[in-house]
């Protein structure tokens, strides 16, 4: 009987031991799930950059509340993927919060996971609407939404185009093109929405597969329909085919407003060429703001060339950044990583507009949506994707052709 | 009207597009009877070469459009050599996930060498812009048809006259009486898998023209592909050709008629309504085939 207790006495003593190894551990754990391999994986790392650069920046200034953060990287390409690493994230690695994902399709799976799990999931990046819509209670997203692009690039035509071009916004003829995935139908649904309620002139709404290797028949249809406006949601090699066809039709409409994706990216401008001068696009804020309006932009460029050695390929490393920057000082204000606590500072945390590095604000709504986070209209200038509006953060003046 | 004959164009330009890469895939189904899910990849794999060979030598895409399809011959080669030939006598489902091993290996080795960035090759010889009347052509759409429909032409002659090619062709119909015939089946399937390869090579400098190089892009062009060659027939070289040219011009109507969202849709609907009356195709060898 002694000999039992003995043993059992023991075996309490060892578990108790290991029960307390976490909480003694210096580290906390930060999950990264992104897109690393696969199509998505560009950009995907792009992103994730930005919340390594934000973590990074943190454990310099001391970490949250004395203990470092480490970043566990989980590569998720599609949403199959995205349940197994985070299935991993939250029941091997035991994390206390994850950052994510990019693709609305990675995030939309990750999080079902997360939600279940009771693990804070902190989205940067992904603008499906949805995401935020299914009432999750510890699912948080700093950046803008698809609808933001969609209602960007409908004021656009009426605060922009319509006043350089002196024409009434209702006389123009709008054509809404949109690859046929979860993203082209997303923004390109708003569009069609906002547009009509707008009482906008829309003479075409067209979808399209982003693999088509041809999309000259459409093409046709918008000459044809005489648009003067296309606004195309897009990838990069539909994007391409969009100009190259639109080139060969003789087509030319007035202005081409893009919605990030392949507008967004440098090698489409250079595979383009001089075809990109002039071309608008809606998306998150990108490198070239005015510092005004976007406190701490310099610097970010400044410490991202000195850590990667280029520039940054697009802005979702900037908004993946400031989110995850963001976030961290939520948990910093959490003092635990209990989630309750984490989502009552993340309601709590407040910053008005213009205070951060991508001009962005923060309030958290019930549903987790950043309401203060908004996209820009930029429009390639000499090579460059200069942001034209709104005008606190604008570095040019828009130009259209009449 | 005039529309109506631009859409014509178009798809019949766009056709041939399609015909280049299926005559190397039709080859590959026809003699060695293997599916080449690795096809796309190998479409890739010669427009990086193309697009490296631009860059870096200035050569134009048409110039090393040979070379390149020397290289992938040699590459398609290999592949059956040390992948099909020793699961030749497996089941035809082991052969399948072969190549798409392949293909996977071939598309992820492509993301972590080149990134998932596209690249396009600079060039004027092919990009020109002809206008006759109201009417647009692209100069490289018209030098890739041009170029598939004498490779068709060129590739029916060698089937039809010279003893490679009737082995070709006797290995098509039935694989042990050829061996019997006395035709090196082992032999004959390398090289069948790498002239199939070789034409692939010889798209990527015509694409490389229009198409800018992504690791995706083999899959863009390859499913249609292999669309037309079950449409076509399997294994028949006209059928690839008729069949090409149909789904370019189904594409380009449909499109334009019906709506871009669904025109795979209409050419879908047209392919299931021609293998309900014809299931082996336009130009099957019917079902006493192998």
């Amino acid at each position: 009987m002694i000999k039992h207790l003995k043993q059992l006495t023991t075996a309490l003593a060892c578990l108790t031991v290991m029960a307390a190894a976490p909480t003694q551990a210096q580290d906390i754990k930060v999950g990264a799930l992104y897109p690393f391999s696969g199509g998505l994986a560009l950009l995907g790392d792009e992103s994730f950059r930005g919340a390594e650069m934000a973590v990074e920046e943190k454990n310099a200034n001391g970490g949250i509340n004395g203990k470092k953060i480490v970043l566990v990287k989980a590569d998720a390409v599609d949403a199959n993927q995205a349940v197994g690493e985070a299935r991993r994230l939250t029941s091997v690695e035991n994390v206390s919060a994850i950052f994510g994902s990019y693709a609305s399709g990675v995030s939309s799976a990750a999080t079902q996971v997360t939600e279940l799990a009771g693990v804070p999931y902190f989205e940067l990046g992904a603008v499906a609407d949805t995401i935020t819509g299914r009432g999750f209670k510890y699912l948080f997203r700093s950046n803008a939404t698809a609808k933001s692009f969609a209602d960007r690039s409908i004021e656009s035509i009426f605060k922009v185009i319509a006043p350089t071009l002196k024409v009434d916004p209702k006389a123009l003829k709008i054509a809404i093109i949109y690859e046929d995935g979860p993203y082209g139908t997303l923004v390109g649904g708003f569009q069609k929405e906002s547009a009509k309620q707008l009482g906008l002139n829309v003479v075409e709404a067209q979808a399209y597969s982003a693999k088509s290797v041809d999309l000259s028949s459409l093409v046709l249809r918008l000459k044809g329909s005489g648009a003067d406006v296309v606004l195309q949601t897009s990838y990069q090699n539909d994007t391409l085919l969009f100009f190259r066809q639109s080139a060969s039709a003789g087509y030319k409409p007035k202005a081409v407003i893009g919605a990030g994706g392949g507008y967004s990216l440098q090698e489409t401008a250079q595979a383009l060429g001089a075809s990109i001068d002039g071309v608008f696009n809606v998306d998150f804020p990108q490198i070239s703001m005015k510092e005004d309006g976007a406190p701490g932009l310099k610097s970010f460029v400044e410490a991202y060339q000195k850590r990667y050695g280029t520039q940054p390929r697009s802005g979702h490393s900037l908004v993946n950044y400031v989110g995850a920057k963001a976030f961290l000082e939520v948990m910093v204000d959490a003092k635990s990583s209990d989630k309750d606590k984490i989502r009552a500072a993340a309601l709590a945390y407040k910053k008005p507009v213009g205070s951060s590095a991508a001009g962005w604000g923060f309030q958290f709504g019930e549903n987790g949506q950043n309401q203060l986070a908004s996209s820009n209209l930029m429009q390639w200038q000499g090579g460059k994707l200069l942001t034209v509006f709104p005008e606190s953060v604008a570095t040019a003046k828009p130009i259209v052709a009449k | 009207m005039s529309i109506f004959i631009q859409l014509l164009i178009n798809g019949l330009l766009l056709g041939g597009a399609y015909a280049i890469i299926s005559i190397g895939l039709t080859l590959i189904f026809g003699v060695v009877r293997v599916v080449n899910f690795a096809h796309g990849e190998f479409l890739m794999i010669g427009m990086y070469a193309v697009w490296l060979l631009a860059q870096y030598a200035g050569l134009h895409p048409y110039a090393s459009a040979v070379l390149v399809a020397i290289l992938l011959f040699f590459f398609g080669a290999l592949m059956q050599r040390l992948v099909i030939q020793p699961l030749l006598t497996a089941d035809a489902h082991i052969q399948i996930f072969a190549t798409v091993g392949v293909s996977t290996a071939l598309l992820n080795l492509a993301l972590m060498v080149f990134g998932a960035d596209i690249r396009k090759a600079e060039v004027t010889l092919g990009t020109e812009q002809l206008l006759v009347g109201s009417l647009n052509f692209v100069s490289g759409q018209v030098i890739t048809l041009v170029i598939a429909m004498a490779v068709a032409v060129g590739m029916h002659m060698f089937l039809k006259n010279t003893y490679t090619g009737r082995g070709f062709r006797a290995l098509a119909q039935n694989r042990v009486s050829a061996a019997l015939m006395g035709v090196n089946v082992n032999k004959a399937y390398v090289l069948a898998f790498g002239i199939g390869a070789g034409l692939v090579g010889l798209a990527s400098g015509l694409l490389a023209v229009q198409y800018p190089v992504f690791p995706t892009v083999g899959q863009y062009f390859v499913l249609t592909a292999f669309v037309i060659v079950v449409l076509g027939g399997m294994g028949s070289l006209p059928g690839a050709v008729v069949g090409s040219l149909f789904i370019g011009l189904i594409d380009s109507l449909a499109g334009y008629y019906v709506g871009p969202a669904l025109k795979e849709v209409v050419y879908f609907l047209v392919f299931l309504a021609i293998l309900i009356v014809r299931p082996t195709g336009l130009f099957g060898l019917g079902r006493g085939s192998e």
